[in-house]
């Protein structure tokens, strides 16, 4: 019998606030982070995003960090989400080294494209700071190095939009192979002009806020963020008197063996993955009390999505949001601070809305969670799939001792 | 090469990759799609930024592209009603 | 165990060479053709997926039968490089704002992960998938996220290994099949592999 996996911190920087207090009132108060590009320099103003509303300088600021040297704006958002979720943890309180899991893809384009940019003039000094700080696991690195020897390993999963939801898992596996105490799992990602084109070229984007599982969507708003959860078995946090949030339940990964980006019309993988999350939990779907949908607001996504969620849940469908409407899609960083919403969800008893939603998808359709509204529930699915056809999904449960 | 299908053909070819195809392989009214080429919807993305890059024709919405892509001949018509270089 | 390990000049197979003509990019396409064929999506590749895919394919090809359309094989890849090779080609689309075309085909390889997506679409494999981006090769940490994958009671097997490619002419690879309990799985083992000349 494997030990159960518990949450007992959480941070979370996203369009919607800076941390869970604040984007805790804007889903009760339906206020959405997305609206027109001011962080990001480009040219596509006509593409709205869900950026977070502080500037690098501001972010450094906060974290009493120099702005001399050049650090991503993936690895300053991920350091103000780990602070938040090491200080409700109470971390210092800890005597074991931690592990720091991070899930990213874009990492430190940002810098990369700071150094690419002839445009801006750079001292010999940036320009080192942006060769070293531009992959994946260094922005991971550089996360973990803000916290001195607090964390004496880390690892950096990319597997596209679910990279930070498979950081969570890989933690709770860690955790139960005997291979660390206490994990700190997440992701982090900013926007770039790298990926900002990339989706543009895949015509994926939305110009207006996009309407999840609307018949009339149209695409997706890129958004930027990151979320971090403190996992522990629950004996360790007992013995500790650490308080739990919620316990991880169960989860699943399969693969849509499919297409490179496309989801399959049958929701193939994402079935799967619901079906193993259920299984890894011993759950039946109708115990399920709401579902945090990956629903990105692509015509593809969303009608394969609720393909697979009409396969598993048939005409006994929880609650459904894509809180994607709030926050924009935040690529690697997604899994993490939808997470981290439904862990909000699951302590505040409450289903958040799914914005901008007016008709059902024609076929298969389903009809979201409009607005924000009181509920109980004990058991939350969170969706989190990827490019490569890499589909996760997690559930979350109320903890009871 | 003199005319525009064999040109359009070559240009498919050079970029999608199709490394085992030559241009004689390509008939002027198979489907590019599905069974034809076993082209994808990438692919069809990738022609839609070849016809902006090469014939300053730019298309917004995907689903017109898969119209345009019918077949070589479809393709040929479409662009010398509307390639603006 | 089977393994397979490819550096930019030789392919060796369970420790055994397979004669090749030609160097890195040019060797793959020779592989492909002489050995594999019949897959023209291998052309579109980038890089780093047709170095997974020739990989996997060795590795495959030792298997019999060869398993096929299963939820029970994970494929579970590490590198250093991640999606580098294919993000500097599609870095000079979007380089030069005069001639500022990104390529959505060539974006989609942007991202590490899709050649494990690659191979699974080839063997119609849904079982987990994963990649990790490490700071340099590491046998024990591979050997851990291997180890632990096994927890889920779905996975019968696994496809691992180094698949690190930092340009068209210059890649390794290093992949084995492992099941959970393979008594010669270790660190050591992967190490062997990554180091066999």
């Amino acid at each position: 019998m494997s030990e159960r996996i518990v949450i007992t911190g959480a941070g979370i920087v996203s369009a919607i606030g800076n941390n869970k207090q604040q984007c805790l009132e804007s889903l009760k108060m339906g206020a959405s982070g997305i609206g027109e590009v001011r962080f990001l320099d480009t040219e596509h103003h006509e593409f709205p995003v869900g950026e977070v509303k502080m500037s690098n300088l501001e972010m450094c600021n906060l974290l009493g960090i120099s702005n001399k040297q050049v650090h991503s704006r993936t690895t300053l958002m991920g350091i103000i989400a780990v602070k938040e979720a090491l200080t409700q943890a109470r971390a210092d309180s800890l005597y074991c080294p931690l592990t720091l899991i991070s899930g990213t893809t874009v990492g430190g384009m940002d810098v990369t494209e700071r150094y690419l940019s002839k445009s801006q003039d750079m001292t010999q000094e940036e320009c080192v700071s942006c060769i070293t700080t531009h992959t994946c696991g260094a922005s991971t690195n550089a996360i973990a190095a803000y916290f001195g020897n607090t964390f004496n390993s880390t690892l950096t999963p990319s597997t596209a939009c679910s990279s930070a939801l498979n950081a969570i898992t890989l933690g709770c596996d860690l955790i139960k192979a005997g291979l660390a105490q206490v994990v700190v799992a997440g992701g982090s990602e900013c926007l770039s002009l790298f990926h900002l084109n990339g989706f543009k070229s895949l015509m994926i984007l939305d110009t207006e806020p996009c309407k999840p599982f609307d018949n009339n969507r149209k695409g997706l708003n890129l958004g930027e963020g990151a979320a971090f959860v403190v996992l522990e078995s629950e004996q360790h946090a007992a013995e500790r008197g650490a308080n739990v949030m919620a316990t991880i339940a169960g989860y699943g990964n399969a693969c849509d063996a499919f297409h490179q980006t496309a989801s399959s019309p049958d929701g193939e993988g994402a079935f799967l993955a619901m079906s193993k999350a259920l299984g890894d939990a011993q759950l039946a779907a109708n115990d399920i009390d709401y579902i945090n949908a990956h629903g990105t607001g692509t015509p593809n996504n969303d009608q394969s999505e609720s393909a697979a969620i009409h396969r598993l849940f048939g005409d006994d469908m929880p609650p459904v949001s894509s809180t994607k409407s709030f926050t924009g899609h935040t690529t690697s960083a997604s899994g993490a601070i939808e997470t981290v919403i439904s862990l909000l969800v699951l302590q505040e008893q409450f289903l958040p809305a799914n914005l901008n939603w007016e008709s059902s998808i024609e076929d298969d359709g389903i009809v979201p969670v409009r607005k924000a509204t009181s509920a109980s529930l004990h058991n939350v699915m969170c969706n989190s799939f990827g490019f490569g056809g890499n589909d996760s999904s997690l559930i979350l449960s109320k903890y009871s001792e | 090469m003199d005319n525009l299908q064999d040109i359009l053909k070559q240009q498919i070819i050079d970029a999608l990759n199709l490394e085992e195809i030559e241009i004689g392989d390509i008939d002027n009214d198979a489907p590019l799609f599905g069974e034809g080429l076993g082209l994808d919807s990438i692919d069809a993305l990738e022609l839609i930024v070849l016809l902006e890059r090469n014939y300053g024709i730019k298309i917004k919405d995907p689903a017109l592209g898969k119209e345009i892509f019918k077949s070589v001949n479809v393709l040929y018509d479409y662009v010398s009603k509307n390639r603006t270089k | 165990m089977n393994w397979v390990r490819i550096r930019k000049d030789s392919i060796k197979i369970n420790g055994t060479t397979l004669p090749t003509n030609h160097c890195g990019m040019e060797m793959l396409k020779e592989v492909y053709k002489q050995l594999i064929g019949g897959y023209p999506k291998f052309f579109k590749m980038d890089a780093l997926c047709r170095l997974g895919f020739i990989a996997s394919e060795l590795l495959l090809q030792q298997e019999s039968p060869r398993i096929t359309d299963t939820e029970r094989r994970a494929v579970i890849l590490f590198n250093r490089s991640s999606s580098l090779c294919d993000d500097r080609s599609y870095q000079t689309t979007i380089q030069d704002t005069e001639k500022f075309f990104p390529s959505p085909a060539v974006f989609v390889y942007t991202l590490p992960n899709i050649v494990t997506g690659e191979i699974s679409i080839r063997n119609k494999y849904y079982g987990e998938t994963l990649f990790c981006v490490l700071d340099k090769f590491n046998a024990n940490e591979i050997f851990q996220v291997v180890k632990e994958s096994f927890l889920d009671s779905m996975t019968n097997d696994v496809i691992t290994g180094w698949v690190d490619c930092e340009s068209d002419d210059d890649f390794e690879a290093s992949m084995i099949l492992v099941g959970p309990n393979d008594p010669d799985f270790n660190p050591d083992f992967i190490n062997e592999i990554y180091k066999h000349n």
